[in-house]
Protein backbone atom coordinates (compact mmCIF):
# COMPACT_ATOMS: atom_id res chain seq x y z
CA UNK A 1 0.00 0.00 0.00
CA UNK A 2 1.36 3.34 -0.95
CA UNK A 3 1.60 6.13 1.56
CA UNK A 4 -1.20 8.02 -0.16
CA UNK A 5 -3.52 5.01 -0.12
CA UNK A 6 -2.82 4.40 3.57
CA UNK A 7 -3.59 8.06 4.32
CA UNK A 8 -6.84 7.85 2.39
CA UNK A 9 -7.85 4.73 4.32
CA UNK A 10 -7.07 6.38 7.63
CA UNK A 11 -9.14 9.44 6.70
CA UNK A 12 -12.04 7.20 5.68
CA UNK A 13 -11.83 5.21 8.93
CA UNK A 14 -11.65 8.36 10.99
CA UNK A 15 -14.67 9.84 9.27
CA UNK A 16 -16.68 6.63 9.74
CA UNK A 17 -20.19 6.18 8.40
CA UNK A 18 -22.26 9.36 8.40
CA UNK A 19 -24.50 9.52 11.50
CA UNK A 20 -28.19 10.07 10.84
CA UNK A 21 -29.94 12.84 12.75
CA UNK A 22 -30.50 11.84 16.37
CA UNK A 23 -28.55 8.57 16.17
CA UNK A 24 -26.65 9.54 19.30
CA UNK A 25 -29.95 9.49 21.23
CA UNK A 26 -30.26 5.73 20.87
CA UNK A 27 -33.58 3.93 20.55
CA UNK A 28 -37.07 5.13 21.49
CA UNK A 29 -36.88 8.44 19.67
CA UNK A 30 -39.67 10.44 18.02
CA UNK A 31 -39.43 12.71 14.98
CA UNK A 32 -40.92 16.02 13.90
CA UNK A 33 -40.02 17.56 10.58
CA UNK A 34 -40.86 20.46 8.37
CA UNK A 35 -39.36 21.92 5.19
CA UNK A 36 -36.25 23.25 6.94
CA UNK A 37 -35.57 21.01 9.94
CA UNK A 38 -35.70 17.47 11.20
CA UNK A 39 -36.00 17.26 14.98
CA UNK A 40 -35.45 13.93 16.72
CA UNK A 41 -36.22 13.75 20.43
CA UNK A 42 -36.25 11.31 23.27
CA UNK A 43 -38.44 11.58 26.37
CA UNK A 44 -36.68 10.65 29.60
CA UNK A 45 -38.21 8.64 31.10
CA UNK A 46 -40.50 7.08 28.52
CA UNK A 47 -43.41 6.80 29.07
CA UNK A 48 -43.64 10.10 30.85
CA UNK A 49 -45.31 9.65 34.26
CA UNK A 50 -48.13 12.05 35.11
CA UNK A 51 -47.18 14.55 37.79
CA UNK A 52 -43.43 13.88 37.66
CA UNK A 53 -40.69 16.00 36.14
CA UNK A 54 -38.97 14.72 33.04
CA UNK A 55 -36.42 15.85 30.49
CA UNK A 56 -36.00 15.66 26.74
CA UNK A 57 -32.82 15.12 24.75
CA UNK A 58 -33.14 16.25 21.17
CA UNK A 59 -31.18 16.73 18.00
CA UNK A 60 -31.99 19.42 15.47
CA UNK A 61 -30.79 18.84 11.92
CA UNK A 62 -31.18 21.52 9.24
CA UNK A 63 -32.14 20.41 5.79
CA UNK A 64 -29.76 21.81 3.20
CA UNK A 65 -27.98 24.98 4.17
CA UNK A 66 -30.39 26.26 6.82
CA UNK A 67 -28.43 27.49 9.85
CA UNK A 68 -29.13 26.23 13.36
CA UNK A 69 -31.34 28.60 15.36
CA UNK A 70 -29.80 30.89 17.94
CA UNK A 71 -32.20 29.69 20.63
CA UNK A 72 -34.61 26.80 21.11
CA UNK A 73 -37.53 26.92 23.56
CA UNK A 74 -39.61 23.95 24.64
CA UNK A 75 -43.15 24.18 25.95
CA UNK A 76 -46.35 22.14 26.13
CA UNK A 77 -50.07 22.86 26.25
CA UNK A 78 -53.26 20.90 26.88
CA UNK A 79 -55.47 22.24 24.09
CA UNK A 80 -58.70 20.78 25.49
CA UNK A 81 -57.99 22.19 28.96
CA UNK A 82 -56.70 25.53 27.65
CA UNK A 83 -53.65 25.57 29.90
CA UNK A 84 -49.98 24.84 29.73
CA UNK A 85 -47.48 23.39 32.15
CA UNK A 86 -46.87 24.87 35.58
CA UNK A 87 -43.15 24.96 34.83
CA UNK A 88 -40.92 26.76 32.33
CA UNK A 89 -38.39 24.28 30.92
CA UNK A 90 -34.77 25.24 30.43
CA UNK A 91 -32.91 24.23 27.26
CA UNK A 92 -29.14 23.78 27.23
CA UNK A 93 -27.02 22.95 24.16
CA UNK A 94 -24.95 19.78 24.44
CA UNK A 95 -23.04 20.13 21.18
CA UNK A 96 -23.80 21.39 17.67
CA UNK A 97 -27.49 20.73 17.08
CA UNK A 98 -27.78 18.71 20.32
CA UNK A 99 -29.86 19.91 23.27
CA UNK A 100 -31.35 18.87 26.59
CA UNK A 101 -34.61 20.35 27.94
CA UNK A 102 -35.22 20.00 31.66
CA UNK A 103 -37.98 20.93 34.09
CA UNK A 104 -41.00 19.71 32.12
CA UNK A 105 -43.99 18.20 33.88
CA UNK A 106 -47.36 17.00 32.59
CA UNK A 107 -49.55 17.45 35.66
CA UNK A 108 -52.64 15.89 34.14
CA UNK A 109 -53.30 12.84 32.02
CA UNK A 110 -54.62 13.50 28.53
CA UNK A 111 -53.46 15.01 25.26
CA UNK A 112 -50.53 17.39 25.42
CA UNK A 113 -49.13 19.39 22.53
CA UNK A 114 -45.34 19.44 22.86
CA UNK A 115 -43.68 22.28 20.96
CA UNK A 116 -40.16 23.30 20.04
CA UNK A 117 -39.78 26.93 19.09
CA UNK A 118 -36.73 27.78 17.00
CA UNK A 119 -35.69 31.41 17.30
CA UNK A 120 -33.07 33.33 15.34
CA UNK A 121 -32.37 37.05 15.21
CA UNK A 122 -34.28 38.78 12.45
CA UNK A 123 -36.48 35.80 11.65
CA UNK A 124 -39.95 34.82 12.74
CA UNK A 125 -39.96 31.98 15.30
CA UNK A 126 -40.43 28.57 13.74
CA UNK A 127 -42.53 26.02 15.63
CA UNK A 128 -42.32 22.26 15.48
CA UNK A 129 -44.96 20.46 17.51
CA UNK A 130 -46.40 17.04 18.15
CA UNK A 131 -49.28 15.59 20.16
CA UNK A 132 -48.57 13.19 23.00
CA UNK A 133 -51.13 11.08 24.83
CA UNK A 134 -50.12 10.97 28.51
CA UNK A 135 -51.36 8.63 31.20
CA UNK B 1 -51.70 -1.58 20.43
CA UNK B 2 -49.19 -0.78 23.15
CA UNK B 3 -48.18 -3.34 25.76
CA UNK B 4 -50.09 -1.35 28.41
CA UNK B 5 -53.27 -1.28 26.31
CA UNK B 6 -52.98 -5.00 25.61
CA UNK B 7 -52.67 -5.59 29.35
CA UNK B 8 -55.70 -3.39 29.98
CA UNK B 9 -57.75 -5.20 27.36
CA UNK B 10 -56.77 -8.56 28.80
CA UNK B 11 -57.76 -7.47 32.29
CA UNK B 12 -61.09 -6.10 31.08
CA UNK B 13 -61.79 -9.37 29.34
CA UNK B 14 -60.81 -11.24 32.46
CA UNK B 15 -63.00 -9.14 34.73
CA UNK B 16 -65.98 -9.20 32.40
CA UNK B 17 -65.72 -12.91 31.78
CA UNK B 18 -69.01 -14.79 31.84
CA UNK B 19 -67.52 -17.36 34.16
CA UNK B 20 -67.26 -14.93 37.05
CA UNK B 21 -68.63 -16.55 40.19
CA UNK B 22 -69.24 -13.09 41.64
CA UNK B 23 -69.34 -10.68 38.69
CA UNK B 24 -68.27 -7.13 39.25
CA UNK B 25 -71.22 -4.78 39.46
CA UNK B 26 -69.65 -2.07 37.35
CA UNK B 27 -67.12 -3.56 34.96
CA UNK B 28 -64.38 -1.14 34.10
CA UNK B 29 -63.91 -0.02 30.55
CA UNK B 30 -60.78 -0.56 28.52
CA UNK B 31 -59.90 3.09 29.15
CA UNK B 32 -60.54 2.84 32.91
CA UNK B 33 -58.13 0.00 33.61
CA UNK B 34 -54.83 1.88 33.23
CA UNK B 35 -56.37 4.78 35.14
CA UNK B 36 -57.27 2.44 37.98
CA UNK B 37 -53.85 0.80 38.06
CA UNK B 38 -52.14 4.22 38.13
CA UNK B 39 -53.59 4.77 41.63
CA UNK B 40 -51.23 2.23 43.15
CA UNK B 41 -49.43 0.30 44.34
CA UNK B 42 -49.66 1.29 47.99
CA UNK B 43 -47.76 1.95 50.18
CA UNK B 44 -45.07 3.77 48.20
CA UNK B 45 -41.36 3.13 48.82
CA UNK B 46 -40.06 4.78 52.01
CA UNK B 47 -39.07 8.41 51.62
CA UNK B 48 -35.43 9.42 51.59
CA UNK B 49 -35.21 13.16 51.10
CA UNK B 50 -31.76 14.09 49.76
CA UNK B 51 -32.24 17.69 50.89
CA UNK B 52 -32.40 16.56 54.52
CA UNK B 53 -29.40 14.73 56.00
CA UNK B 54 -31.63 13.60 58.89
CA UNK B 55 -34.12 11.92 56.54
CA UNK B 56 -34.72 8.20 57.24
CA UNK B 57 -32.30 8.21 60.17
CA UNK B 58 -33.92 6.42 63.14
CA UNK B 59 -32.34 8.71 65.75
CA UNK B 60 -33.61 11.78 63.91
CA UNK B 61 -37.07 10.26 63.46
CA UNK B 62 -37.35 9.60 67.19
CA UNK B 63 -36.07 13.06 68.01
CA UNK B 64 -38.52 14.59 65.56
CA UNK B 65 -41.42 12.67 67.12
CA UNK B 66 -40.53 14.07 70.54
CA UNK B 67 -40.15 17.61 69.21
CA UNK B 68 -43.50 17.30 67.42
CA UNK B 69 -45.24 17.06 70.80
CA UNK B 70 -43.04 19.60 72.63
CA UNK B 71 -44.83 22.85 73.53
CA UNK B 72 -41.58 24.55 74.51
CA UNK B 73 -40.96 25.29 70.84
CA UNK B 74 -43.78 27.84 70.83
CA UNK B 75 -43.38 31.42 72.00
CA UNK B 76 -45.45 31.07 75.18
CA UNK B 77 -45.06 27.32 75.72
CA UNK B 78 -48.72 26.64 74.97
CA UNK B 79 -48.59 24.99 71.54
CA UNK B 80 -46.85 22.04 69.93
CA UNK B 81 -47.06 20.90 66.32
CA UNK B 82 -49.43 18.21 67.61
CA UNK B 83 -51.82 20.85 68.95
CA UNK B 84 -53.10 21.44 65.43
CA UNK B 85 -51.83 18.24 63.77
CA UNK B 86 -53.59 15.78 66.06
CA UNK B 87 -52.80 12.12 65.34
CA UNK B 88 -56.37 10.97 66.08
CA UNK B 89 -57.70 13.39 63.46
CA UNK B 90 -55.39 12.35 60.65
CA UNK B 91 -52.96 14.98 61.94
CA UNK B 92 -55.48 17.78 61.35
CA UNK B 93 -57.57 19.62 63.97
CA UNK B 94 -61.24 19.28 63.02
CA UNK B 95 -61.65 23.06 62.78
CA UNK B 96 -62.67 24.99 59.66
CA UNK B 97 -59.61 27.18 59.94
CA UNK B 98 -56.52 26.73 62.07
CA UNK B 99 -56.17 28.45 65.43
CA UNK B 100 -52.66 29.03 66.70
CA UNK B 101 -51.68 31.98 68.84
CA UNK B 102 -54.04 33.87 66.51
CA UNK B 103 -56.82 32.70 64.18
CA UNK B 104 -55.66 31.57 60.76
CA UNK B 105 -57.34 31.79 57.38
CA UNK B 106 -56.92 28.24 56.07
CA UNK B 107 -57.90 24.73 57.03
CA UNK B 108 -55.20 22.64 58.73
CA UNK B 109 -54.02 20.00 56.28
CA UNK B 110 -53.52 16.47 57.58
CA UNK B 111 -50.04 15.02 57.54
CA UNK B 112 -50.66 11.47 56.30
CA UNK B 113 -48.29 10.82 53.38
CA UNK B 114 -46.87 14.33 53.64
CA UNK B 115 -43.43 12.98 52.71
CA UNK B 116 -44.78 12.20 49.24
CA UNK B 117 -45.57 15.82 48.48
CA UNK B 118 -43.62 18.05 46.12
CA UNK B 119 -45.21 21.26 47.41
CA UNK B 120 -46.32 21.85 50.98
CA UNK B 121 -49.30 23.83 52.28
CA UNK B 122 -52.41 24.90 50.38
CA UNK B 123 -50.38 27.38 48.33
CA UNK B 124 -47.19 25.33 47.95
CA UNK B 125 -45.12 28.08 49.51
CA UNK B 126 -42.51 25.53 50.56
CA UNK B 127 -40.77 22.99 48.36
CA UNK B 128 -39.54 20.75 51.18
CA UNK B 129 -40.85 19.34 54.41
CA UNK B 130 -38.22 20.83 56.71
CA UNK B 131 -38.90 24.38 55.52
CA UNK B 132 -42.60 23.69 55.94
CA UNK B 133 -41.90 22.47 59.49
CA UNK B 134 -39.93 25.61 60.32
CA UNK B 135 -42.62 27.98 59.06
CA UNK B 136 -45.27 27.45 61.79
CA UNK B 137 -42.59 27.62 64.49
CA UNK B 138 -41.75 31.15 63.38
CA UNK B 139 -45.16 32.39 62.20
CA UNK B 140 -46.59 34.88 64.72
CA UNK B 141 -50.13 33.55 64.07
CA UNK B 142 -49.13 29.97 64.78
CA UNK B 143 -46.41 29.08 67.32
CA UNK B 144 -44.85 32.54 67.27
CA UNK B 145 -41.34 31.45 68.19
CA UNK B 146 -38.02 32.62 66.78
CA UNK B 147 -34.82 31.04 65.52
CA UNK B 148 -33.13 32.19 68.74
CA UNK B 149 -35.84 30.75 71.01
CA UNK B 150 -35.86 27.39 69.24
CA UNK B 151 -32.06 27.13 69.39
CA UNK B 152 -31.96 28.30 73.01
CA UNK B 153 -34.58 25.73 74.00
CA UNK B 154 -32.62 22.89 72.39
CA UNK B 155 -29.30 23.99 73.84
CA UNK B 156 -30.77 24.57 77.29
CA UNK B 157 -32.51 21.27 77.87
CA UNK B 158 -30.33 18.17 78.50
CA UNK B 159 -32.85 15.83 76.87
CA UNK B 160 -33.26 17.94 73.75
CA UNK B 161 -29.52 18.53 73.53
CA UNK B 162 -28.84 14.80 73.80
CA UNK B 163 -31.49 14.06 71.18
CA UNK B 164 -29.90 16.59 68.85
CA UNK B 165 -26.49 14.97 69.33
CA UNK B 166 -27.86 11.52 68.52
CA UNK B 167 -29.75 12.80 65.48
CA UNK B 168 -26.99 14.94 63.97
CA UNK B 169 -23.79 13.49 65.43
CA UNK B 170 -22.74 16.69 67.14
CA UNK B 171 -23.85 19.14 69.80
CA UNK B 172 -26.04 22.07 68.76
CA UNK B 173 -23.71 24.85 67.66
CA UNK B 174 -23.74 28.58 68.28
CA UNK B 175 -25.56 29.45 65.07
CA UNK B 176 -29.25 29.84 66.00
CA UNK B 177 -30.47 29.52 62.43
CA UNK B 178 -28.52 26.31 61.79
CA UNK B 179 -29.86 24.73 64.98
CA UNK B 180 -33.45 25.76 64.23
CA UNK B 181 -33.23 24.39 60.69
CA UNK B 182 -31.90 21.11 62.09
CA UNK B 183 -34.86 20.97 64.48
CA UNK B 184 -37.10 21.38 61.45
CA UNK B 185 -35.20 18.63 59.64
CA UNK B 186 -35.75 16.25 62.55
CA UNK B 187 -39.45 17.18 62.53
CA UNK B 188 -39.51 16.42 58.81
CA UNK B 189 -37.75 13.07 59.29
CA UNK B 190 -40.53 12.08 61.69
CA UNK B 191 -43.35 13.28 59.43
CA UNK B 192 -41.94 11.33 56.48
CA UNK B 193 -42.86 8.19 58.39
CA UNK B 194 -46.56 9.12 58.57
CA UNK B 195 -47.88 6.82 55.85
CA UNK B 196 -51.54 5.88 55.75
CA UNK B 197 -52.27 2.13 55.82
CA UNK B 198 -53.60 0.05 52.95
CA UNK B 199 -57.28 0.38 52.21
CA UNK B 200 -60.08 -1.71 50.66
CA UNK B 201 -59.43 0.19 47.43
CA UNK B 202 -55.79 -0.96 47.46
CA UNK B 203 -56.91 -4.56 47.87
CA UNK B 204 -59.24 -4.15 44.88
CA UNK B 205 -56.67 -2.39 42.74
CA UNK B 206 -54.04 -5.06 43.40
CA UNK B 207 -56.56 -7.87 42.81
CA UNK B 208 -57.34 -6.37 39.41
CA UNK B 209 -53.65 -5.98 38.66
CA UNK B 210 -52.98 -9.66 39.27
CA UNK B 211 -56.23 -10.82 37.65
CA UNK B 212 -57.72 -12.22 40.86
CA UNK B 213 -61.44 -12.03 40.07
CA UNK B 214 -62.60 -13.46 43.37
CA UNK B 215 -60.65 -10.97 45.46
CA UNK B 216 -61.71 -8.10 43.18
CA UNK B 217 -65.38 -9.02 43.54
CA UNK B 218 -65.11 -8.55 47.32
CA UNK B 219 -64.93 -4.79 46.76
CA UNK B 220 -68.35 -3.34 47.68
CA UNK B 221 -70.70 -2.89 44.74
CA UNK B 222 -71.43 0.76 45.55
CA UNK B 223 -67.69 1.50 45.73
CA UNK B 224 -67.24 -0.15 42.33
CA UNK B 225 -69.92 2.10 40.85
CA UNK B 226 -68.39 5.14 42.53
CA UNK B 227 -64.97 4.22 41.17
CA UNK B 228 -66.42 3.94 37.67
CA UNK B 229 -67.81 7.48 38.08
CA UNK B 230 -64.49 8.72 39.47
CA UNK B 231 -62.60 7.35 36.47
CA UNK B 232 -65.35 7.97 33.92
CA UNK B 233 -67.97 10.70 33.72
CA UNK B 234 -66.70 12.56 36.78
CA UNK B 235 -63.13 12.73 35.43
CA UNK B 236 -61.98 13.20 39.02
CA UNK B 237 -58.82 11.22 38.24
CA UNK B 238 -57.51 14.04 36.05
CA UNK B 239 -56.38 15.95 39.15
CA UNK B 240 -56.72 13.26 41.84
CA UNK B 241 -54.22 10.99 40.12
CA UNK B 242 -51.51 8.59 41.22
CA UNK B 243 -51.17 6.52 44.39
CA UNK B 244 -51.85 9.50 46.68
CA UNK B 245 -54.90 10.54 44.63
CA UNK B 246 -53.33 13.94 43.95
CA UNK B 247 -51.21 15.23 41.09
CA UNK B 248 -49.43 17.40 43.65
CA UNK B 249 -50.34 20.60 41.83
CA UNK B 250 -52.95 23.34 42.21
CA UNK B 251 -56.41 24.10 40.85
CA UNK B 252 -59.13 26.68 41.05
CA UNK B 253 -62.33 24.73 41.62
CA UNK B 254 -64.56 27.67 42.40
CA UNK B 255 -64.16 27.78 46.18
CA UNK B 256 -64.27 31.45 47.23
CA UNK B 257 -60.94 32.99 48.15
CA UNK B 258 -62.25 36.07 49.96
CA UNK B 259 -61.07 35.99 53.57
CA UNK B 260 -62.55 39.18 54.91
CA UNK B 261 -63.55 42.67 53.95
CA UNK B 262 -61.30 43.70 51.08
CA UNK B 263 -59.00 40.74 51.62
CA UNK B 264 -58.35 37.78 49.37
CA UNK B 265 -56.24 34.66 49.68
CA UNK B 266 -54.13 34.61 46.50
CA UNK B 267 -53.45 30.89 46.88
CA UNK B 268 -50.76 29.50 44.58
CA UNK B 269 -49.98 32.93 43.10
CA UNK B 270 -48.84 34.16 46.49
CA UNK B 271 -47.29 30.82 47.39
CA UNK B 272 -44.88 30.89 44.46
CA UNK B 273 -43.73 34.38 45.40
CA UNK B 274 -43.13 33.33 49.02
CA UNK B 275 -41.27 30.26 47.79
CA UNK B 276 -39.01 32.25 45.51
CA UNK B 277 -38.15 34.70 48.30
CA UNK B 278 -37.53 32.00 50.88
CA UNK B 279 -34.07 31.44 52.27
CA UNK B 280 -35.15 27.89 53.08
CA UNK B 281 -36.13 26.73 49.60
CA UNK B 282 -34.16 24.00 47.82
CA UNK B 283 -32.09 26.55 45.92
CA UNK B 284 -30.92 28.03 49.22
CA UNK B 285 -27.99 27.33 51.52
CA UNK B 286 -29.70 24.77 53.76
CA UNK B 287 -30.35 22.10 51.13
CA UNK B 288 -28.14 19.11 52.03
CA UNK B 289 -28.34 17.82 48.44
CA UNK B 290 -25.07 19.08 46.96
CA UNK B 291 -26.21 18.16 43.44
CA UNK B 292 -29.28 20.42 43.79
CA UNK B 293 -31.14 17.95 41.56
CA UNK B 294 -33.90 18.00 44.17
CA UNK B 295 -34.45 21.67 43.29
CA UNK B 296 -35.65 21.00 39.73
CA UNK B 297 -39.31 21.94 40.45
CA UNK B 298 -38.31 25.14 42.24
CA UNK B 299 -35.86 26.14 39.52
CA UNK B 300 -38.52 25.82 36.83
CA UNK B 301 -41.76 26.78 38.58
CA UNK B 302 -43.75 29.31 36.61
CA UNK B 303 -45.63 32.28 38.09
CA UNK B 304 -48.62 33.31 35.99
CA UNK B 305 -51.82 35.22 36.69
CA UNK B 306 -53.83 32.00 36.26
CA UNK B 307 -52.35 30.75 39.54
CA UNK B 308 -54.36 33.32 41.47
CA UNK B 309 -57.00 31.54 43.50
CA UNK B 310 -55.55 28.10 42.88
CA UNK B 311 -55.11 25.82 45.86
CA UNK B 312 -53.48 22.46 46.31
CA UNK B 313 -55.17 19.34 45.00
CA UNK B 314 -55.42 17.37 48.26
CA UNK B 315 -54.90 13.66 48.62
CA UNK B 316 -58.10 11.64 48.99
CA UNK B 317 -56.62 8.98 51.28
CA UNK B 318 -58.05 8.78 54.79
CA UNK B 319 -60.39 11.72 54.27
CA UNK B 320 -62.83 10.53 56.93
CA UNK B 321 -60.62 11.85 59.72
CA UNK B 322 -59.79 15.25 58.25
CA UNK B 323 -63.13 17.08 57.98
CA UNK B 324 -63.96 19.86 57.33
CA UNK B 325 -62.81 20.24 53.73
CA UNK B 326 -61.45 22.72 51.18
CA UNK B 327 -58.69 25.28 51.75
CA UNK B 328 -60.98 27.42 53.87
CA UNK B 329 -62.70 24.56 55.68
CA UNK B 330 -66.03 25.76 54.31
CA UNK B 331 -67.54 22.31 53.61
CA UNK B 332 -68.31 20.19 56.65
CA UNK B 333 -68.81 16.81 55.03
CA UNK B 334 -67.81 14.87 51.95
CA UNK B 335 -71.46 14.96 50.91
CA UNK B 336 -71.17 18.76 50.79
CA UNK B 337 -67.97 18.45 48.76
CA UNK B 338 -69.75 16.26 46.22
CA UNK B 339 -72.64 18.73 46.14
CA UNK B 340 -70.11 21.46 45.33
CA UNK B 341 -68.96 19.54 42.28
CA UNK B 342 -72.49 18.51 41.41
CA UNK B 343 -73.90 22.02 41.45
CA UNK B 344 -70.86 23.96 40.35
CA UNK B 345 -71.91 27.25 38.82
CA UNK B 346 -69.62 27.38 35.83
CA UNK B 347 -70.43 31.05 35.24
CA UNK B 348 -69.22 31.97 38.71
CA UNK B 349 -66.04 29.97 38.46
CA UNK B 350 -62.93 32.13 38.46
CA UNK B 351 -62.14 33.19 34.89
CA UNK B 352 -58.87 31.27 34.99
CA UNK B 353 -60.33 28.22 36.71
CA UNK B 354 -60.02 24.74 35.36
CA UNK B 355 -61.61 24.81 31.92
CA UNK B 356 -62.50 21.15 32.21
CA UNK B 357 -64.69 21.66 35.28
CA UNK B 358 -68.39 21.13 34.64
CA UNK B 359 -71.16 20.64 37.13
CA UNK B 360 -71.62 16.90 37.52
CA UNK B 361 -75.37 16.95 38.26
CA UNK B 362 -75.04 13.84 40.40
CA UNK B 363 -78.14 11.84 41.26
CA UNK B 364 -78.68 10.80 44.87
CA UNK B 365 -77.64 7.26 43.94
CA UNK B 366 -74.46 8.50 42.25
CA UNK B 367 -73.63 10.61 45.31
CA UNK B 368 -74.01 7.56 47.53
CA UNK B 369 -71.78 5.53 45.20
CA UNK B 370 -69.06 8.18 45.20
CA UNK B 371 -69.24 8.38 48.99
CA UNK B 372 -68.84 4.61 49.15
CA UNK B 373 -65.82 4.83 46.87
CA UNK B 374 -64.24 7.64 48.95
CA UNK B 375 -64.92 5.60 52.07
CA UNK B 376 -62.94 2.73 50.53
CA UNK B 377 -59.91 5.04 50.57
CA UNK B 378 -59.95 4.99 54.36
CA UNK B 379 -57.78 2.52 56.20
CA UNK B 380 -60.87 1.22 58.00
CA UNK B 381 -64.35 1.54 56.56
CA UNK B 382 -66.22 4.30 58.36
CA UNK B 383 -69.77 4.15 57.01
Amino acid sequence: MTGQAALALLVALAAGPALACGDSLGSGTRRIEDAQFLLVYKLMPEPVPVGRHFSIDFALCPRGAAPLPGEVRVDAQMPEHKHGMNYRPSVAPRGPGQYRAEGLMFHMPGRWELSFELRSPGAAPRRLSQSLQVG
Amino acid sequence: MTRRRRLGAALVALLMGAALAQPLVSPLSNEDLPRLLAHGPWPPPPVHDPSNRASARPAAIGYGAALFHDTRLSRDGSLACASCHQPARGFSDGLPRSVGLQPGTRNTLGLDNVGQQRWLSWDGANDNLWAQSLRPLLDAREMGSSLAQVARTVRGDPGLRDGYRRAFGQDPGADDEAVAVDVAKALAAYQETLVSPRTPFDEFRDAVARGDRQAAAAYPAAAQRGLALFLGRGRCYVCHSGPTFSNGEFSDIGVPFFIGRGQVDPGRHGGIQVLQRSRYNLLGPFNDDASRSSATPTRHVLLEHRHFGEFKVPSLRNLARTAPYMHNGSLKTLREVLRHYSELDENRLHADGEAILVSLRLSEAETEDLLAFLDSLNAAATR
